[in-house]
């Protein structure tokens, strides 16, 4: 009797370890769970993390590392599969009109808000509102709903979505922290609303019980939880009873905390440390390319020397990524090759191997610009000035060691090209002013948007909140245009593989270099622990349990 | 009469100090570059209609002028109105942040004046080995970075020995790595300001004259020459306020404390100002307050200032 149980449950264990095989195939968020067990209902998790949010408000969410805090306690109409899809959440389904200027939402009916509110037409209602209402969130309002137009209640179980043009982003939003479900007596009631706290409540599988803040927020267990989407990896309520995520700021410190047992989970391992993790039989590693954009160089064209593509296309050659990326990150950092992420559907990997390092042919094409002439230190001249281009970088937003990493850069198109990368990371209003004085040949940045075109959008529209090359093309405006009204996947897809060959190819715009990544550390005790679909962030407590 | 006269200066000059401090720093951030809807929008998108409601918001159009006296009357008041980057009341966040710092800064300051006094009574005109020994580990301690003392601790006594927790529950054995981290480099300071006065009064004619009556040498120096070696450590109390809150930032950070240290470093980084304006306003007047204790500290420390 004894024995078939074992051999049951060892069964039981392999079906799970090749059903996480299989599943990593299609989607490498699940690791395997084989350590773990079965999942198991009980028990209590402290989760060191990197970020305390600036706020507990999901309409207010800015901060790609907060992100897993969110869908704890709040959720959203629809949610992100793999494949670059949507599944149903709070909505059941939804369908687009033809001309792509509605989307009508049918809504769950079983749903209640920790407050005991009823989730319904109405409520989806009062968060639109609430998201255009004066002074509450004026970046969503000027960027996620531009094009939205009105919001009607059918019936308790339907809202039409009408837009002024076709934009399908508007999913994405619906997706997005953004669009989360505030219950509406939080949005009326609130003492802080736009900070959040134990009274702004939603729908999750956790309730936010207490926030201390600059230590820790701890979430409970909601039991009558019972509406998670398809791709949670179970139905009914969490596992655990209880999640404390415990802030710990230095990357040194949450690793310690997590040998010695402090806490069961980290996330943010810094590449130092990675190896270490890996090579511990108590502890696993777990790694995911986040969604967006690249980690990238965008290119200053509004003035010398990178007004001339030839200097745009000699920098990028000058730049030995693999070699930088090794010395910085210890082979940790996957490289770029485009502008848009390699998860996202919208990645072109004809690029890959494209544009890369060719010292000769960098300095062919500077010969060929006019900066032919040497100075004392080596540096390329042309008329009496060197060739000089200036990355300025805004300490408080500077991570991955990013400022390492443009030294390295810095010392390669140096040795490589005769080109002087100057480098200064300063605070931030310093930073916006070199910015709004055009005062920059070089911005970096990453976008960690679920949709690539988003990031697109802001960073390279001629009107783009982001846009720093100070290209504008309309031609360029036109592809980005077509690609937020195109529904149809495999249109959209062609649309922003061209938007790439421009911005790549043609106007050499852009140096990728690393398509930045989540970690995560945890104890072999834990199972289920996994990074959301898409996003590729870590995913909330909801699927995670304590093996007894 | 000239006690209430006294406390009245006291008061008005514990305000000027507060108005100045308040006005340098509104100053210094309105010089900083960069302006404030810049730093409300952060790395965000930014838009023309992004820029007008956060304008609108916060009342930005108002000439500078009006802006900072409309915040001094408000200061005044105790409205100390509202963070641009966490959108709650400042005194909110404040009330939460204040009593851990206190915790730790008090706990720090006891620490670290005991370990001076211990060791500057132990080893002053004492033991060369042990003089030098104790003198040595002092200076390395104060020229030591706070963060590194914080994590060699942490590695010692946390990751490695599990004695204390890194962060966690506010009880006592939490308190502990974080109070000696920020005690250490008071020490050494301390130490050896004592250890100085200690053996420069051990020098002066009074002490023949104490030893000559058969007093034990221990009681020399404690009652005789501590009292000497005090008044220089004493004026190094206003300087010891200003390292607890300096160094805060740092032990809090590392260990994950709640406390005003974050908060100011999050404020500075963010341009936060009401928030940057708030602290200032609160470590002036701890500094007030600190200086008019120690004043009548000297008094009780040295009788010759009691009678002038």
């Amino acid at each position: 009797m004894r024995r078939t149980l074992r051999t049951t449950r060892r069964l039981l264990l392999a079906g799970i370890a090749a059903f996480a095989v299989t599943a990593c195939t299609a989607a490498p968020p699940v690791p395997t769970a084989a350590d773990a067990g079965t999942p198991v209902s009980g028990g209590k998790l402290t989760w060191a993390v990197e970020t305390e949010p600036i706020t507990f408000n999901p309409h207010q969410y800015a901060q790609a590392k907060a992100r897993l805090l969110v869908w704890n306690s709040f959720e959203a109409l629809l949610t992100h599969d793999d494949e670059g899809g949507f599944l149903p959440w709070l909505a059941t389904g939804y369908e687009a009109a033809a001309d792509g200027l509605s989307y009508t939402v049918k809504l769950r009916t079983d749903v209640t808000f920790h407050d005991g509110e009823k989730f319904d037409a109405a409520a989806v209602k009062a968060n639109f509102d609430q998201l255009l209402a004066p002074n509450y969130a004026p970046a969503v309002a000027a960027v996620q709903l531009k094009n939205l137009k009105s919001v009607e209640v059918v019936d308790p179980a339907t809202v039409r979505i009408n837009l002024t043009a076709p934009d399908v982003l508007i999913l994405d939003f619906l997706a997005s922290p953004q669009g989360a479900q505030i219950s509406p007596k939080s949005l009326r009631q609130a003492a802080n609303l736009k900070a959040g706290g134990v009274d702004v409540v939603g729908t999750g599988p956790f309730t936010l019980s207490a926030y201390s803040p600059g230590q820790q927020v701890v979430y409970k267990k909601n039991p009558a939880y019972r509406w998670a989407p398809a791709n949670a990896g179970h139905t009914g309520p969490a596992y655990l009873d209880e999640v404390v995520y415990r802030f710990l700021k230095e990357p040194s410190v949450r690793v310690g905390a997590l040998t010695s047992g402090q806490v069961q989970l980290i996330e943010g391992v810094p590449a130092t440390d990675q190896e270490l993790i890996d090579t511990s039989p108590q502890l696993a590693l777990h790694k995911q390319l986040n969604s967006g954009s690249a980690y990238s160089y965008f290119l200053n064209v509004s003035h010398a020397p990178f007004d001339d593509p030839k200097v745009r296309q000699a920098f990028r050659h000058a730049i030995d990524v693999d070699a930088v990326l090794r010395a910085v990150y210890r082979g940790t950092a996957t490289r770029a090759w485009s502008i848009v992420g390699p998860t996202s559907p919208l990645y072109d990997k004809g690029f890959e191997g494209r544009h890369g390092f060719d010292a000769a042919k960098a300095n062919q094409l500077l010969d060929e610009a006019g900066w032919a002439t040497r100075d004392g230190e080596g540096f390329r001249t042309k008329d009496g000035k060197r060739l000089t281009v200036r990355l300025v970088q805004s300490a408080p937003f500077v991570r991955d060691r990013r400022d390492v990493l443009a030294q390295a850069v810095q010392a390669t198109v140096k040795a490589g090209a005769g080109i002087d990368l100057n480098v200064s990371v300063v605070d931030q209003g310093t930073a916006l002013k070199a910015l709004e004085d055009n005062q920059y040949e070089v911005f970096d940045n990453s976008r960690a948007d679920t949709d690539a075109g988003a990031a697109l959008n802001l960073l390279l529209a001629s009107t783009g909140a982001i846009n720093r090359t100070g290209y504008r093309d309309p031609a360029l405006d036109a592809l980005l245009a077509k690609g937020q009204a195109t529904g149809d996947q495999a249109a959209r897809v062609q649309v922003y593989h061209d938007i790439q060959r421009v911005v790549l190819t043609d106007q050499a715009l852009v140096v990728p270099l690393y398509a930045p990544a989540d970690q995560i550390a945890a104890s072999r005790g834990l199972g289920g622990v996994r990074f959301e679909p898409t996003a590729g962030v870590p995913a909330g407590a909801y699927n995670i349990w304590i093996a007894k | 009469m000239t006690v209430v006269r006294a406390v009245a200066r006291r008061l008005a000059t514990a305000a000027v100090v507060l108005w100045a401090a308040a006005t340098a720093a509104y100053l210094a951030l309105l010089l900083a570059p960069g302006d404030t809807v810049d730093s409300i929008i952060g790395d965000g998108p930014d838009t023309p209609q992004i820029r007008a409601q956060v304008i609108a918001e916060w009342g930005l159009d108002r000439p500078d002028v009006v802006q900072y006296l409309d915040y001094l009357a408000r200061a005044a008041r105790g409205d100390l109105g509202r963070s641009y980057l966490l959108q709650r009341p400042v005194s909110d966040l404040i009330g939460e942040h204040l009593p851990a710092t206190v915790t730790l800064a008090a706990a720090a300051a006891v620490t670290g004046v005991v370990l001076a006094l211990a060791v500057a009574l132990l080893t002053a005109g004492r033991r060369p080995l042990l003089r030098r020994a104790a003198s040595t580990t002092e200076l390395v301690l104060v020229s030591t970075p706070g963060f590194l003392i914080g994590i060699v601790l942490l590695n010692v006594f946390s990751f490695r020995l599990g004695w204390f927790p890194v962060s966690g529950g506010q009880d006592f054995s939490a308190l502990v790595l974080p109070a000696l981290t920020l005690a250490l480099p008071v020490a050494g300071v301390l130490t050896q300001v004592l250890r100085d006065g200690l053996e420069r009064a051990l020098d002066e004619p009074f002490v023949v004259t104490a030893r000559s009556r058969g007093i034990r040498e221990r009681a020399v120096l404690a009652r005789h020459a501590l009292r000497h070696a005090l008044l220089p450590a004493i004026t190094l109390v206003g300087w010891l306020s200003g390292i607890l809150l300096g160094g805060a930032v740092i032990t809090e950070q590392v260990f994950g404390r709640p406390g005003l240290g974050q908060v100011t470093l999050q404020a500075v980084t963010a341009k936060d100002m009401p928030v940057v304006l708030a602290v200032v306003l609160l470590s002036a007047a701890v500094y007030v307050a600190v200086s008019t204790l120690a004043d009548l500290a000297y008094l009780l420390v040295d009788p010759r200032l009691r009678r002038s």
